[in-house]
């Protein structure tokens, strides 16, 4: 299947993307929806490798859980990193 | 279908990433970013069903509609932290 390669790629840059500037970025709320954009992309992998359960799980966790948790510690901790 | 179907949605889809990656990273406040994140949010759920199809597995579909259910959590999360009341 040519079409799942072609998205394939195009997940392989943006998953790069958002993974580099979670990591070079200075603002923390900035990183958490990075990550967010992350985990959002390894769920398509997930599926495009056929597997539909942990693509389930990973979309559930990663994008909705975990975002909102990281956004409730930097809300009571700060925003900047030194 | 026609294959040059898919081309073109493919081609659609792979745009909106690339602007909505675009804005991610450059944008100015977190405000922008939280926008970038919802509309790729939605190309996403697009693409999720986009897979699903090419794939002829309709099990495909559950997982773009938990996605498109849950998804919202953490926009709603980053607009209360920008409110101040998080």
């Amino acid at each position: 299947m040519i079409e799942l390669t072609i998205i394939s790629w195009i997940m392989a840059f943006l998953v790069i993307g958002a993974a580099i500037y979670a990591i070079e970025t200075k603002d923390l709320i900035s990183a958490a929806i990075a990550a967010g954009v992350a985990s959002l992309v390894v769920s398509i992998m997930f599926l495009v490798l056929q597997a539909p359960d942990v693509a389930i799980t990973e979309a559930s966790i990663g994008a909705g859980l975990t975002m909102a948790i990281f956004v409730y510690a930097i809300g009571r901790t700060g925003r900047w990193e030194e | 279908m026609n294959i040059y179907f898919f081309y073109l949605i493919i081609s659609i889809l792979a745009i909106s990433i690339a602007l909505g990656l675009y804005r991610l990273v450059k944008g100015p406040s977190v405000s922008d970013r939280a926008v970038a994140l919802d509309a790729l949010t939605n190309v996403t759920t697009a693409l999720l069903v986009l897979i699903a199809v090419l794939s002829a597995r309709f099990i495909y579909l559950d997982v773009a509609l938990v996605y498109a259910i849950l998804a919202f959590i953490g926009v709603v999360a980053i607009a209360r932290y920008l409110e101040g009341g998080l």
